[in-house]
Parts: structure tokens; sequence; C-alpha cells
């Protein structure tokens, strides 16, 4: 056991490192949120919605999806924003002792210098250092145990192959995970060429027994910006072999193939993208007409919404408060600032230990939820001098302030569960007169000139990327999700999709659900053939109309 | 017991009544208390007392109804053997009827089930509405035989535009009205809010719904917004005749009262609509009859519509069908499909009345017991969560995976029924599907298994097949029956199958506030939409609006709702004032 958890920890860690360098994707996340909502086709809804004068949408948008963009996927974008920064950062942190094996300390020499060949005689990959390949199958099959569903839907389908023929481009962080799902890719019978979408997420030892399986895989820990772009092109040009579905996160391999081979979007039968970042850079494409073959936006599917939001978090907001400062939160008096699907998961999972919660929220509708499970709607004013713990997860800028800092009782807990590092304003309290002490990793006492100490963890950063890990189940999620979407893109009647973009259809997302219920031994009822009747289903789904609220 | 069941019961649907009765909405006995006493007062205690059953009547009527086209004649022999407990009862302790009375009513707002209940229960003689054995209680008609129609009536300030059972009422209407409003205070902050603008001015509002005390705070605070309003009931029975009085007296156009033959109905409705140098409008409808009337005889009206709000499950799915031919040539409001609404009704509401209900009726201890609930949607959600609150060990049944997940993720077991069904103490049904739970199910069950429905009319148990002859039905107490198998095994059946919360819980007024204030909204929204932003089509309420809903509501729990920094909604580009989420939000 603790040897799983501790190979999935690094990439972990890794992730939330790169968060912290992520800040100033914020804004721009602001800003895709807002033109979003207009663009997403919810059949019946889609009426109300266009017939309703556009200015609504955003803010909710930007709570969940960023942080779940954080989050599931990580840094998306980061990566290469985080090229800025010193390289040494990522490995100056504390998840050095997970990280080990594969470090770029042991050799110097740039992958791509290098000849390197698989055991079956190919060489068209390039990785850190092939000879890794063993550890990396081991990962590769301790993931696979968290794995079941990509496993068993390989069983499902392998008879019927249903990408026989695809020609898959992917560009996601490489990883174990990962590792599994391309797998089930080709066991599915595609043929793929992978890259990585950020510069530090790769684990070389996955790479490379990919690579040795036979994948073109083209990533390594550390590259240079320049590393990556060669990466993503070797991936998309090769003599002979034209890819007909595109893989992406966080937009950067559309956007290369887009900019440079324009022709090859000739073949393409569709763009699978998981970030909100790449979604939203489609929906801007669409909206300019430039989109030229179907997307499927897979990060808006309920199922994976629910997971990256409500389910992770939940279970997240405990560990990383204890992992940071061993509190104990029975009769300990909570705030919980937002009550979306994360500040709903935060609020069960600490009313469920004993804490006093009090909720503070600007949507009336969210408002009225909280009141009903049982929490006081507050203003933050009125219980800052209360509370023993502030937990952010708004989506929103500045919701605790500095004003608010200085009303805190000594001893208060504020962290942050919702989005980047904006929602307290950490920057405020960078000042001569307070005296910031880290007294262990990702958790700084601040401390006031009367001796008040505030207790504030990953310094505004994301509490559930910087002090706790995401479940392996949690991208298995994602995973499936990702390659039932590929396999509907593909599998599609022609005209089923146009050049737009596009949810996941109802009836996959179940499918997604149904092959994670093996894990919990769940047993599902099957409709007869006179109760479909009745309620005029489908025995196999789709079991509810698009806009039903789960 | 049987025995005098028998006699008791000429037809089952009489009967039926009393049950009806005795159901207060949530307000409560406190009101039927008073109202009691008031009647005395006036001596004219029996249309008083009427008052409060009438409520409900509408509701139960449609469940009846909705339950009678699948009762075998056994069942109906049972049937009539229930009315009869009911009404020894009631003569025996008032507060007991109250109680059930509760329980049976409030089901059709908020369950939405048989909507169009109103106008089939007309099949029913009328005659049978007086013969039952609630008299006590519902002595209204004997009291004045002839029809509302032929007496003309006045108001004290002169107008004679309605057609009630009797105008003196009025004053006992309005108090019921006055307590309506405690309960419904969101409504009153409306009108607090709203009244200066008068944001209905103008408007010439149809409407076709129950006509309760409830409904009437409702149609007041329209005509506060500047509405003018003309009203009829959308069944038969559930008009409350004190309260439409009352509203007749405050100047509204009211043609409706308890006991209308079916040709009354539509007369009503046709003198609402059809009024000289009066045309509407705004149509609000809850069953889709008016619509369907307007839309049959005075299509011309259409032209001058500004749009439909329709409240009902079988109206709504009427207006999908006009504008699925391409016949709706008006904009309409699907009301019941906002967000607040469906969590009210569904998921908070269920949450409480599903230990209400079962303790009412059975007083079984919660804790450690297993339950197996079907279906996981906002009602399942609902009990699943009340349950594990007390204590229980719960089982899930789901069709859909997604909804299965989530179960597996609240740490409930998700199985099939037949593989757990030996094991458990109750069995809640809330799927919406009909022969959830078979007779081959209950033949398997525990000794003292309580069987109940929580979803959808009374097809989700297969009541039917229990009516075999092996099988001993002995009825404990009103709403519970023991049936009883050949070697002695007894089921635990609730209402018959019928839906637990109307049958043996209440709907709180909170949940009709939401109701009616969503209702006001959606005639604010169409009315004042500007030229355009509606079409021919069937819309949900905006978000903006469900979300003006849930914050009328706020004040109640003394929730202190955090306001946007300007630069914060800068920065998630929304508005300070809402809308907050997109409309896919979930």
């Amino acid at each position: 056991m603790s040897e799983t958890a501790g190979e999935a920890k690094p990439e972990v860690k890794q992730a939330s490192k790169e968060v912290k360098e992520s800040e100033n994707v914020a804004e721009k996340y602001s800003a895709m949120t807002v033109s979003k909502n207009s663009d997403i086709n919810m059949g019946e809804l889609a009426s109300v919605f266009s017939a309703v004068p556009s200015h609504k949408p955003v803010k909710k948008q930007i709570q969940f999806v960023e942080e779940k963009q954080e989050f599931s996927r990580f840094p998306t974008k980061t990566g290469r924003r985080s090229l800025s920064r010193s390289i040494s950062q990522s490995s100056t942190d504390s998840y050095s002792s997970a990280a080990s094996y594969t470090d770029s300390s042991d050799d110097e020499t740039s992958p791509r210098d290098k000849t390197q060949i698989n055991s079956k005689g190919s060489s068209d990959f390039c990785v850190k250092n092939i000879k890794q390949a063993e550890f990396g199958r081991r990962e590769i099959e301790i993931a696979e145990q968290d794995m079941s569903a990509l496993i068993s839907l390989r069983k499902r389908a392998q008879s019927e192959k249903p990408l026989a023929g695809a020609k898959v481009v992917g560009c996601t962080h490489i990883t174990a995970q990962t590792a599994v799902l391309i797998e089930t890719l080709v066991a599915l019978g595609a043929q793929c060429r992978w890259t990585a979408c950020n510069i530090y997420s790769t684990q070389n030892e996955v790479a490379t027994a990919l690579a040795e399986k036979g994948v073109a895989v083209f990533a390594w820990k550390g590259e240079s910006e320049d590393d990556f772009w060669w990466c993503i092109d070797r991936c998309v040009n090769t003599e002979g072999w034209q890819p007909n579905m595109i893989l992406d996160d966080g937009g950067d391999l559309t956007h290369w193939v887009y900019k440079k081979y324009p022709n090859v979007f000739k073949k393409i039968r569709g763009i699978v993208e998981e970030s909100v970042t790449g979604v939203h850079r489609l929906y801007q494409l669409s909206k300019a007409g430039k989109l030229c073959v179907p997307a499927m936006n897979v990060n808006d599917s309920v199922t994976k919404q629910k997971f990256d939001n409500l389910y992770c978090c939940r279970e997240s907001i405990l560990d990383g408060l204890k992992r940071t400062t061993d509190v104990m939160f029975g009769g300990k008096q909570v705030v919980v600032c937002g009550y979306g699907e994360v500040g709903k998961g935060c609020s069960a999972a600490l009313k469920a230990l004993g804490a006093v919660v009090y909720v503070t929220e600007i949507d009336p509708i969210c408002a009225l939820q909280a009141c009903m499970d049982g929490f006081r709607v507050v203003k933050l004013n009125e219980v800052i001098r209360l509370v023993d713990v502030i937990i952010t997860c708004t989506g929103n800028k500045n919701v605790v302030t500095r004003d608010q800092l200085d009303r805190m009782k000594n001893g208060c807990i504020v962290c942050n569960m919702g989005h980047s590092n904006t929602e307290i304003d950490v920057a405020s309290l960078r000042t001569p007169e307070l005296t910031w002490e880290r007294v262990r990793s990702q958790v700084d006492h601040v401390i006031w000139p009367d001796g008040k100490r505030v207790i504030l963890l990953a310094e505004g950063r994301l509490l559930n990327l910087s002090c706790s890990t995401v479940p392996t189940f949690v991208l298995s999620i994602t995973a499936t999700t990702q390659a039932l979407a590929l396999i509907e893109l593909y599998n599609a009647p022609e005209g089923r999709y146009k050049q737009d973009v596009y949810l996941l259809p109802k009836k996959m997302d179940e499918y997604v659900a149904s092959l994670h219920l093996a894990t919990f031994d769940a047993h599902l009822t099957e409709l007869t053939d006179e109760q479909a009747k009745y309620l005029g289903l489908n025995k196999n789904g789709p079991f509810k109309p698009n806009y039903y609220r789960y | 017991m049987s025995k005098e069941k028998s006699q008791i019961g000429s037809s089952w649907e009489d009967l039926a009544f009393p049950e009806e009765i005795p159901e207060p909405f949530t307000e409560g006995r406190a009101e039927q208390e008073d109202e009691e006493e008031e009647d005395t007062a006036a001596n004219d205690s029996e249309e008083d007392v009427e008052e409060g059953p009438e409520k409900f009547r509408p509701k139960l009527l449609r469940m009846l109804e909705a339950a009678e086209s699948r009762w075998t004649p056994q069942t109906r022999d049972r049937r009539r053997g229930e009315p009869s407990e009911t009404g020894l009862k009631d003569s025996e302790e008032e507060a007991v009827k109250t109680n059930m009375q509760i329980q049976l009513n409030d089901q059709q707002e908020f369950n939405k089930l048989p909507t169009k209940a109103g106008p089939r229960p007309l099949s029913l003689p009328v005659s049978q509405s007086s013969v039952d054995s609630f008299s006590s209680v519902g002595s209204e008609s004997s009291e004045d035989e002839s029809a509302p129609q032929d007496k003309p009536q006045k108001t004290s300030s002169g107008l004679s535009d309605f057609c009630i059972k009797n105008i003196k009422q009025a004053a006992f209407g309005r108090e019921e009205i006055d307590i309506a409003q405690q309960g419904m205070p969101a409504l009153m902050i409306l009108r607090k809010r709203a009244g200066e603008e008068k944001p209905l001015a103008g408007a010439k509002v149809v409407g076709c719904t129950h006509i309760t005390a409830q409904t009437a705070v409702l149609i007041e605070t329209l005509a506060a917004l500047g509405a003018q309003c003309r009203w009829a009931a959308c069944n038969i029975f559930s008009t409350q005749n004190t309260v439409a009085a009352a509203l007749a007296e405050g100047g509204i156009s009211v043609f409706a009262w308890r006991g209308e033959s079916e040709e009354d109905f539509w007369w009503c409705i046709d003198r609402c609509v059809a009024a000289d140098s009066w045309e509407p409008n705004l149509i609000l409808d809850d069953g889709g009859d008016l619509t369907h009337w307007i839309y049959k005889k005075y299509p011309g009206l259409f032209k001058k519509l500004k749009g439909i709000v329709e409240e009902s499950v079988t109206g709504i799915y009427r207006l999908y069908q006009l504008s699925k031919a391409g016949k709706l040539c008006v904009p309409a409001m699907n009301v019941n499909d906002s967000v607040t609404k469906q969590k009210f009704d569904n998921l908070y509401c269920c949450k409480e009345s599903i230990l209400d209900g079962l303790k009412r009726a059975t007083n079984v201890m919660f804790g450690g017991k297993q339950v197996v609930v079907c279906g996981y949607g906002e009602v399942g959600k609902g009990c699943c969560a009340a349950l594990k609150g007390l204590g229980a060990i719960i089982y899930v049944t789901e069709v859909d995976p997604i909804c299965a997940i989530q179960a597996c993720m609240d740490g409930l077991r998700v199985t099939t029924l037949s593989e757990i069904i030996k094991h458990v103490h109750m069995v809640i049904t809330c799927t919406g599907n009909k022969n959830v739970i078979t007779r081959e199910h209950f033949d398997r069950m525990r000794s003292g298994c309580i069987v109940c429905n929580m979803g959808h009319s009374n097809t989700e148990i297969d009541l039917a097949s229990l009516r075999t002859a092996e099988l001993k039905w002995s009825r404990v107490r009103p709403h519970v029956d023991h049936i009883i198998w050949p070697d002695g095994r007894r089921i635990i059946l609730l209402a018959e199958g019928r839906l637990l919360n109307l049958s043996c819980s209440t709907v709180p007024s909170f949940v009709l506030s939401v109701t009616a204030a969503t209702q006001a909204l959606a005639l604010i929204e169409l009315y004042n939409a500007p030229a355009g932003r509606y079409k021919q089509d069937v819309y949900l309420l905006p978000k903006k609006m469900d979300e003006y809903v849930a914050s009328l509501h706020l004040p109640m729990f003394d929730a202190h709702l955090t306001e946007l920094t300007d630069e914060q909604a800068q920065y998630l580009g929304i508005s300070k004032h809402g809308p907050f989420k997109l409309n896919y939000y979930r």
C-alpha cells in the first residue's frame, strides 16, 4: 500500500508545485469563463439561454471550472508558463524523496541528441533513458490496479476494436495514469503518438515503458520550451502517418497543428479537449468560425465534474488540514466561503466531524441550499472574530482581505480550496510589521506585532493540490471520459457532430459512471421492458434529459 | 371492522373525502382550530370547517382517481372500509382527523403528480361528494342547494363580476388568507420590494389554479403589483369557498366553488376568459385546462397574450406537445422545473416527510434498521440523507449509473432489490417507475417489513398482485395495512402504495411559498420581457428569477447574503446582482 501511495504522490506534488507558479493564469481564466457559457448548446435550454441576455454567465464556471482545472488536470497550461521560472524551483521542493529514481541528474545529455532503440528495434520516440522501461512498467501496473474502469473497458470493447484505424495524437501529462489510458487506446485498436503537455510533469520511466511498448512518445521531465514544441512537432510531423484524432490537454497541440499543419485537419475526425483553458480556446475558435472539426469538451461532463469538485474536495479538505496542522475539528467553528460543489463537499465533511460550519454565499440559490442543509449563512465580517478555520472556495478574488485577517483570532487557520491563489489577499500580508515564520512545509505562521498568529496554509494556493493528493480513482474517471469521447467521435455517423464544441453525450457519461461501479461492487438495476416503456426510456440509457441536475 | 366498513361505504370515493378533509396545510392545526372557532361563532360552523378539508381535496382526488384505475374490485372494497374508519375517527376526535388530512393534501402541488386530476374527478357524480361521511366537515353544499350561477351576488362595493358560493363568507376567508400570509413571507416581501414599481401594471392575468388561502396570497400579490386578475379553479373539489368569497370581496373576479360539475368547471373558465371589454394578456395555468379552453374557443385572444405560465407536469407536457407541433403561438414558461422549486418539492420536502410519514404511520425506530431505497434521484437522495441521519443502514437500487455512483460516493451500498429484499426492514420506492416491487419481492420479504412509496402515483408497488385470495388484508389504522401471508408473515403496507408524503405527512407552506413566488416572478418576467426575448416556445424560468425566488426566502433563515465588490464582480465577469451561475450549472 505504502508503495503505491508513494508513487502516486510525486505526480501530485509536482503538479502542485507548478500551480504555485501559475498564479498569473488566473486572470486568463476569468476571461474565458465569461465567454464560455454562451457557446454551450444544451438542447432545450438553449433557447432559454439565447433568449436571456448574455450577461449572466460566468461566475459559476469560474468557480468550478477553475478549480478543477488546476486540480484535476493540474497546471495544464502552467507548464509553459512556468518555463519562465527557473527550473530549479521545481527541484527544490519537499516531494524530493518520492521523485527520486529517474531524476534528471543522472544524465546530463539532452534526449534529443541521443539515439535510442527499444527492444523491438524501433527508434521513433524520444525519452530520457530507454533502459528505465522496467521501472515504468511497474508504475503502470500499480496504476492499473486503481483504474479498473479502463481495464474493464479494454475487456468489454477489445473484441470490437472501436478505435481500429484511429490514429491518435495526444498531448497530456505523461504519468502512470495516462499511460494506462494510452495503452487502453492501443488495446482498442488505435495507433498513438504522444507528447507531454507540461514540461515538468512527465514521469520519465513511464514514458520509457510506453516507448518500449511501441508507442511513439516524445517527452521527458524538465524540457525546455524549445524542447516542448519540438516534441509536439515530432508527434504530428511524421512521414506516412497522419493523425485523425487529437487528444489534448491545454490546447497546445491543437494550436500547433492549427498553426503549422492546417492540412492535417482535413483528416481529423475530432478533438477531445480536457482542460478549461483548452476548452476556452476551442470555444473562441468556434465563435470565430475557425473551428473546422468537431471538438468534445470532456471537462464539463457530469461525472467528471462531480468527482473533481464535490467528492475529491470533500476528502482532501480534511486530509489537507490534518496533514498540515493536525487540527481537531470537533466543535471548531469553521467558515466556508462559497457553497458551490467544492463548498458543499467541504461543509459536509467538516459537519460530519462535528465542526460548527458557517457559510458565506453570493448566489441566493446556493445560499438557500446551505440553509436547508443546516448551515448558517452569514457574511464573513459577522463571524470573522469567532472562527477557528477559514476555507475559501469561491473562485473569486480577495475574498479574505487584510482587514479581515487583522480581525481574526489568534491561531486561526486560513486556507484556500478554490481557485489559484487569488482568494486570499496574501500580498497584503507581505508588510514589514508582520513576521512570517515557516513552521513546516506548506505552513506559515503570520505573526502580528501584538503576538497574534494566523496560520496560512500553502501560501493561499490550493490546499488540495499542495497538501493532499489526487486519488487515482479521480484520474481514472477523467481518463475513462477521454477514452469514451475518442470512441464517440471516431465512431459517430457522419453529420452527428458538426464543426462545433460538444459536451460528452449523456449516454457516454453514464457509461463512464457504470464502468466505475464495479469498484464499489455496486449492482445496477435493469429496467424491465415494461418499465422502460412506461418511462419512455431506452433500457440502456440515457436515463435523464440533458438539463437534469444530479 | 371489515363489516362496518362494508356497511358504511356506498362508494369509496365518497368515503375518501373524509380522509382528505383532515388535511390542514402546513401552517397547521392552529389555523384550523381558529377556523373552527370562528365558525361556531358565526353559526356557520359547517362551512368553515369545510374549508380546511377543501384545500386538500383536489390533490386527494387526483390521487384517488389515479389510484382508482388500478384498483381491482377487491381493492375497492377495501377502500370503502377506509373512509368509514376515518369517519369514525373524525367523530371521535378532531385532532386525529386533522393529522390525517394533513397527510393527503399537498401532494399535488408538490409533487405535481396527477396534475390533471381536476377535470378527471369531474367524472364522479357530484352528488357523491355530498353523500360522504365527512358530513360534519363538509356540510356546506347542503346549506344551499342553488347553483352559484343562478344567484346574483354583490360585493360590498357593488361589484357582481364573480361567481362563488356565498359572498357573505368573505370575512372568514380573509382570516384564512391572513394566516396563510404568515407562512408565505416571500410573497409579502415581494409586494414590498416591487410594490412601488408595479411591475405588472397593465397586466391582465387570467388564472386557473387551486383556490386556497395560499393561492389567494399569490393572487393578491399579483393585484398589489398592478395586475388585474380573473380566476377560476383548476380542480372542482379544491376550492376553499370562503377564500374565494374573500377574493371576490376584494374585487377580484373569481369563478369557483367547491364541488362544481364538469359543466360548471368549463363555465367558470369561460366566464373568466370571455369578459366584455377585458382581454387577458397573461395566463397562469395549472394543468393546462385554461390554456386548452382558450386555444379551442378563443384563439383570437392569443394575439394579445404575452405569455403562459404553467405549473403542472401535465400542463407542461401539453405545452411541449403544442410547441413540437408548431402550434404554440405565444411564449410559455415552465415554472415546474425551476431549480429552487424542484429542490424544495423533491429533495428538501421528501427529506423531512419520509421520517414524518413513517413515524406517524408506524412509530418505527430507524437506528440500525436496514432500509432499501429504490431510486437515487432527488427524492431518493433526500430520503437516504434523512434515514442515514438517524442511523439506518441504507441500500440503494438504481438504473442510472451516474446516480448509482453518486450513491456509492455518499456511502450507500448500491444493490439490486432481489439481492437484498430478504434482509431489509423497510422498502421505500422513489423511482417514478412502475412495478418496482413485485409480488415476487413481497413473497421474499421478512415478516414486519414496511413497504411505502415516495415516488409517483401508486404505480411503483405492484398492489394488484397482492389482492389474491390467500393473502389477508387487515387495516390496523388509517393508511396502514397489514398483509398477512398464509404462513403468518406480515407485510406492513403504507397508504396502499400511494404517496407517503401526501398520505401520511404534510406539505409545509414554505414549499407552497416557493411555488407561488416562482409563479409570480415568471409572470413578471414574461410581462416585462422586451419584445423578442421570448419566442413561441416553452422556456425555463431565467436563472436570475430563480435566484430571486431563493433570495426572497432567505430572510426566513436570517441568512445574510454576501455581496460581490465591484472588483470581484469584474474579476468573475458577472453582474453583482446575478445571475451567478450558468443555466446548465448543476
